[in-house]
């Protein structure tokens, strides 16, 4: 399969390369290009360059528009519901691909079932059960409601990580005295930490990405997320789509930075288990 | 390989410690005890999250679909009464086939340029590390950006595809009209989320043995016969597996109709999710909930086929 090319499958193959190219990079170059432009030049003179460069719908958004609030808080429940996730989830891990007990292979089904079951399928009993737990339009009932997705995608990646990683090792340092948790915590941790990078990666970017629970669930706008900020800008009356695009842009580069700085852990996370595109 | 004693022993029936030989044996028994409640102890806060976010949610859905529950009142048992108003609901029949469109549309779509790609990316071409990189980017980024990009290219003024489609001659095309909606739509949820196909093929692919391929050559097979003999039965599972995980959340999805065109023009892409988005919204949760509910066998089926292939992996 990798043997050398005929010139012309090279040229085939380029083209295509060369094509594909351009159908993903040109939705982010005009993405990039109108977030830069005044509402006047995006509807006066539409054009696919960008004549005279403005960073005005920035300054509007993260000053007037205060969506730095919006910002903080999608870094806090983000950030909430995977370290609460990846830290139960590590536990649940260990205990069903190390420990032997009744009942395991049915947990482990739960999981699965839980990872694979959607949020369109559970907002509404959720809605009736969060508004009961007086947690709506809070950023804990956020985070907690979250956790329908983050702890069964954490627990599944993580059991994977775990199940690659020879017994050996603990079974030493329980030789050596150490116990149970011991081991979990200062030998099996660090031999996974790429997949432990990974599964927070995908955890972080489920939550931050996530607009249907959040809608639903916060009303009032200091406590709303990014996605669901942005949402109003396109649902409001006016549309202002050099604004809304600088808040896509601000929106993904945290996103996009984790990713590409942990490609090669992400790309091993996928090969591990396939995750929620 | 485990280095506890099997999980029988701790069925035993227990001696009274009189009788118990040796100090060991009890030793051993108190240990296994000890492995079960500490199994249980690590995985319960799991559990309990799932129990309380997942398992009850699903079952209380099922219940309240049966009654005439609203906002603010508990409601009552009415039988098959949302179900049957939902059958008899244009936007509900209308959503049911614009999902199957959907979903079909998208993931033949996303197989068959998923593994061409996947194909052209797995010969010896330059920079892999390159390709590879650049088109995880519609995967990297958000959904509800992409989403909100796509809408932004398909608007009657000022977006990109009708700049280019004024610029040719063709005039002004509302890509967001009764007709054009569904494909929009359909090429937007494509563009985010073939990468994942990719990656995942890519993957599958480079773990196929190279000597099968050196096997193959020596036996004169060609090119064609190589893909149908040896990629394609490697690389089934992992084809198997993406197609029924992604299956389930195209089915599933929200912010690709949500953020481009809201279910309309006219209910011209109105989606079950989105529909029970706006049940909820007339706080008639009861038949919101139906909405959902009448989806439970088709998504049932697939998740019980999920649980067994992934559990094979």
């Amino acid at each position: 399969m990798l043997g050398k090319l005929t010139l012309r499958q090279k040229i085939f193959s380029y083209a295509c390369l060369i094509l594909l190219a351009i159908l993903i990079l040109f939705p982010i170059y005009y993405m990039l290009t109108v977030s830069l432009k005044t509402n006047r030049d995006i509807y006066r003179v539409p054009s696919l360059l960008l004549p005279n460069p403005t960073l005005a719908n920035y300054a509007e958004l993260l000053g007037r528009r205060g969506f730095a609030v919006n910002m903080r808080n999608s870094m806090i429940v983000a950030g909430s519901a995977t370290i609460v996730s990846v830290l139960i989830s590590c536990l649940a891990a260990y205990s069903l691909v190390r420990l032997r007990y009744r009942g395991r292979t049915w947990i482990g089904r739960l999981i699965l079932f839980s990872y694979l079951t959607p949020a369109s399928l559970l907002f509404i009993p959720l809605a009736v059960i969060i508004s009961r737990l007086q947690l709506g339009n809070t950023l804990q009932g956020l985070i907690f409601t979250y956790l329908t997705f983050a702890a069964p995608l954490s627990t599944w990646l993580l059991m994977g990580f775990f199940r690659n990683v020879p017994v050996d090792l603990e079974e030493q340092a329980m030789v050596d005295g150490a116990t149970r948790l011991e081991a979990l915590f200062h030998i099996l941790l660090p031999v996974i930490a790429p997949g432990l990078v990974a599964v927070s990666v995908f955890t972080f970017t489920g939550a931050w990405n996530e607009l249907l629970l959040a809608l639903i669930f916060t009303t009032s706008p200091e406590i709303r997320t990014v996605p669901v900020a942005l949402q109003y800008l396109i649902t409001g009356d006016v549309f202002r789509w050099g604004l809304i695009m600088a808040g896509a842009v601000v929106a993904a580069v945290p996103i996009m930075a984790l990713y590409y700085l942990s490609q090669r852990f992400v790309v091993q996370g996928l090969a591990a288990g396939a995750v929620k595109a | 390989m485990h280095p506890l004693p099997a999980p029988q022993a701790s069925q035993l029936p227990m001696a009274s410690p009189a009788v118990l030989p040796t100090p060991i044996r009890a030793s051993r028994i108190s240990l296994s005890r000890r492995t079960s409640l500490l199994g249980y102890a690590l995985v319960a806060p799991v559990v309990i999250c799932l129990l309380i976010l997942v398992v009850y949610p699903f079952l209380f859905g099922v219940a309240i679909s049966f009654t005439n529950r609203e906002i603010g009142s508990e409601g009552e048992f009415v039988g098959l009464a949302n179900f049957i108003y939902l059958s008899k609901l244009p936007s509900f029949q209308k959503s049911i086939v614009n999902t199957v469109v959907l979903v079909g549309v998208v993931q033949t779509m996303k197989l068959v340029f998923g593994l061409g790609i996947a194909l052209l990316l797995n010969q010896a071409i330059r920079a892999r590390q390159f390709w590879r990189g650049l088109i995880l980017l519609p995967w990297a980024m958000p959904a509800f950006v992409a989403y909100l990009t796509w809408k932004l290219l398909y608007l009657p003024q000022g977006g990109a595809f009708n700049v280019i489609s004024v610029g040719l001659g063709f005039g002004n095309v509302d890509f967001l009209s009764r007709e054009l909606a569904m494909p929009s739509v359909i090429l937007a949820t494509f563009w985010r989320g073939f990468p994942f196909w990719v990656i995942s093929f890519l993957a599958a692919l480079q773990s196929v043995p190279q000597e099968q391929y050196e096997a193959a050559a020596i036996d004169g097979a060609s090119a064609w016969q190589r893909f149908w003999h040896i990629t394609l039965p490697g690389i089934l599972p992992v084809v198997l597996v993406v197609v029924l995980l992604s299956t389930i959340w195209t089915t599933n999805s929200f912010e690709n109709i949500w953020l481009i065109t809201q279910g309309g023009p006219s209910d011209a892409t109105m989606t079950f999710p989105v529909l029970a988005y706006y049940g909820l919204q007339t706080l008639r949760i009861g038949e919101a909930a139906a909405v959902s509910v009448a989806m439970l066998p088709v998504f049932v089926t697939m998740a019980f086929i999920g649980v067994k292939l992934l559990e094979k992996e």
